[in-house]
């Protein structure tokens, strides 16, 4: 059984949340039995992810290959549990099972009812079985129906707040997604035309051979894909949908959309770029240049633009675009440290961006204040919460010590190796500019005068959840060890062995 | 010229479904009509299912089905079919969701126009 189990763990990584989402609905009424089970289904995966993380790492970096069904490469549907897929496996489930905690706390004060409340974790669990499918596919169709299903229970999510801007800004997030979802299928079809391949390596080595054939079509394939995933990954000219969505959304929503679901897009994106059309290709069709140029002007507008929001939520998904802007930067500069801080990026930002928006929320459903302007005092009600905030905004703004500090100072590296040194002077100025978003927050909640209303802090599961992330961001920036061993390998698996 | 012209028209399939891919995007992104937006993304997206299923045709192709008598007859590529068939049915739940999304805008705004929809919320925010 054990042996049965473990011979197929990678394909229950992603069966067993899909499986328990659609379980749930049977018993929607008994809230603590759909609770329960959801932070049971995420820890197990934890676990697991963690085992075959740990099996990847032992192996030095072979990936496990699973062939579903029985059906072998060209013909079945393989998952490849390599670095890549081992390393987004496990920032997916460290994320989602303190956001999973601290819904089963907070939820009641944000969703209505209990029949919506299941319908809200079916969605969770739904884009968390599609993220671990995104991570480890190696099967171009197979990325569409999974980015697919991401979008949809995505835009469920946003929709789940009962206010008429919930289903405004969900429904111009879906429009906008389905767009999107359209070009990424129209790129694989390209592909396919030219290749005859779904497979990702054998479209490779077909493309490589190729491609000198049918130039254009192989051109308008990569700016489909460019154009799709950018639009679901909210890459700066095309990120106008997200400040709506994510702030509009419930906060556990919001910590897993702008934490997880845009960088599941990014890495299917990364797999297209670098696994099928490979870094030479990119530089023939200077796709590096654009990467590195878009991602400086998201980081420079997204910061600026997050500096005008008075409104906390909107601030933080404004600051998402910002942070996106960093890791496309890290993707262009082709040289496998600026692609390791990218990555690591992507698991930081992960743990910060939900730690930030948990606290945001916390905060929004304890005192009803949303406004940055009116939470003068904070601070002194609410230590934990406001402490968490403090220590994910010095996470993201880079100070040692903390996670974010990791992923830049590599692309910082890979920029100066690259010889780019207006991208080095963007991802410092970057930096300073996310302290100007991040910092008044602090300086009103601690530093100015409380009022006599009595605060109090969120319940023990939130706090718990608060303070699992708090620890995720400080041990990631002291210890990273493992998971950016990960990341080291995957970028090099990216850029070398091409 | 005439050689691109008698490719193009060789290629028909594929002309149609780049002007069907045109008019369903720019209905996408000009129209302010909330149901004339999701005919433009159901446009849209036939345009690459037709693009598909045309990359799988073989003309004069027989079904793929293995013929004893005749082993070496040329047939139409399934993959693609198949594949559109999972097309289709994700681009339905697309659109009941988004008509689901529509009837709760109509029930809170009174309108299916996101100009006005837009508009009613700013007034909102700025009260």
């Amino acid at each position: 059984m054990t042996a049965a189990i473990r011979a197929n763990l990678p394909v229950f990584a992603v069966i067993a949340p899909l499986f328990v989402a659609f379980v749930l609905p049977t018993f929607a009424r008994r809230t603590r039995l759909v609770e329960g089970l959801v932070i049971f289904v995420q820890a197990v995966g934890l676990w697991g992810t963690a085992y075959l993380a740990r099996l990847v790492l032992a192996q030095g970096g072979l990936p496990i290959i699973y062939e579903v069904g029985g059906w072998s490469a060209p013909w079945g549907i393989e998952l490849v549990v390599g670095n890549l897929g081992a390393f987004f496996l496990l920032v997916v489930a460290g994320v989602s099972l303190p956001v999973a905690i601290y819904a089963s706390g907070n939820l009641a004060k944000e969703v209505e009812g209990a029949r919506r409340r299941a319908w809200f974790y079916v969605l969770y669990l739904l884009l968390g079985g599609a993220l671990a499918g995104m991570s480890i596919t190696n099967d171009l169709f197979n990325v569409f129906v999974l980015v697919e299903v991401a979008t949809l229970s995505c835009c469920g999510l946003v929709s789940a707040s009962q206010e008429p801007s919930g289903a405004e800004a969900a429904f111009n997030y879906l429009i906008l997604a389905t767009l999107g979802s359209g070009m990424i299928l129209g790129g694989i079809g390209f592909l396919y035309i030219v290749t005859g391949h779904l497979n990702m390596g054998f479209a490779a080595r077909a493309l490589a051979t190729v491609w000198q054939d049918y130039p254009h079509v192989v051109w308008m394939a990569i700016s489909f894909f460019m154009v799709g995933f950018g639009v679901k990954a909210a890459f700066f000219p095309l990120h106008i949908w997200l400040p709506d969505a994510h702030s509009v959304a419930p906060s556990p929503a919001s910590a897993v959309l702008s934490g997880l679901a845009v960088k599941g897009y990014i890495i299917c994106l990364m797999k297209v770029l670098f696994h099928v059309v490979g870094p030479e290709l990119m530089q023939v069709f200077s796709l590096n240049r654009l990467l590195v140029l878009l991602g400086m002007v998201a980081i420079l507008i997204g910061s600026i633009l997050a500096l005008g929001q008075d409104e906390l939520k909107r601030r933080l998904a404004f600051s998402t675009v910002a942070q996106i802007g960093y890791i496309f930067l890290g993707m262009g500069l082709l040289n496998v440290k600026g692609m390791t801080g990218a990555l690591f990026h992507i698991a930081s930002h992960g743990i910060i961006k939900s730690a930030l928006f948990l606290a945001a929320g916390a905060v929004i459903t304890q005192t009803g204040k949303e406004r940055v302007s009116e939470l003068a005092g904070v601070g002194k009600k609410m230590p934990i919460t406001m402490g968490v905030f403090t220590i994910a905004s010095l996470g993201l703004v880079g100070i040692p010590l903390f996670s974010g500090f990791v992923g830049k100072w590599y692309m910082l590296l890979g920029s100066l190796g690259a010889g780019d040194y207006l991208a080095a002077a963007v991802i410092v100025a970057g930096s300073v500019l996310c302290a100007g978003y991040l910092f008044p927050v602090i300086r009103v909640a601690y530093f100015e005068p409380a009022p006599a209303d009595d605060w109090q802090e969120p319940g023990v599961r939130q706090r718990l959840a608060l303070i699992l992330l708090a620890m995720g961001i400080f041990v990631l920036g002291t210890i990273p060890g493992p998971l950016l061993e990960l990341a080291l390998a995957a970028a090099t698996d990216f850029l070398v062995f091409n | 010229m005439r050689i691109l012209l008698s490719k193009l028209l060789i290629n028909y399939p594929y002309m149609a479904s780049v002007v069907l891919f045109i008019i369903g995007a720019s209905t996408v992104l000009t129209r302010s009509n909330l149901f004339k937006k999701l005919i433009g993304i159901n446009i849209m997206e036939s345009a690459i299912f037709l693009m598909f299923i045309a990359a799988g045709n073989t003309r004069g192709g027989a079904v793929p089905i293995l013929d004893q008598a005749n082993p070496g007859a040329s047939y139409i590529n399934p993959i693609p079919s198949a594949l559109m068939l999972t097309g289709i049915v994700v681009s339905v739940s697309v659109t009941a969701f988004a008509l689901a999304l529509i009837v709760r805008l109509y029930d809170s705004y009174g309108t299916t126009n996101a100009r006005r929809i837009a508009e009613m919320r700013n007034g909102v925010a700025d009260r």
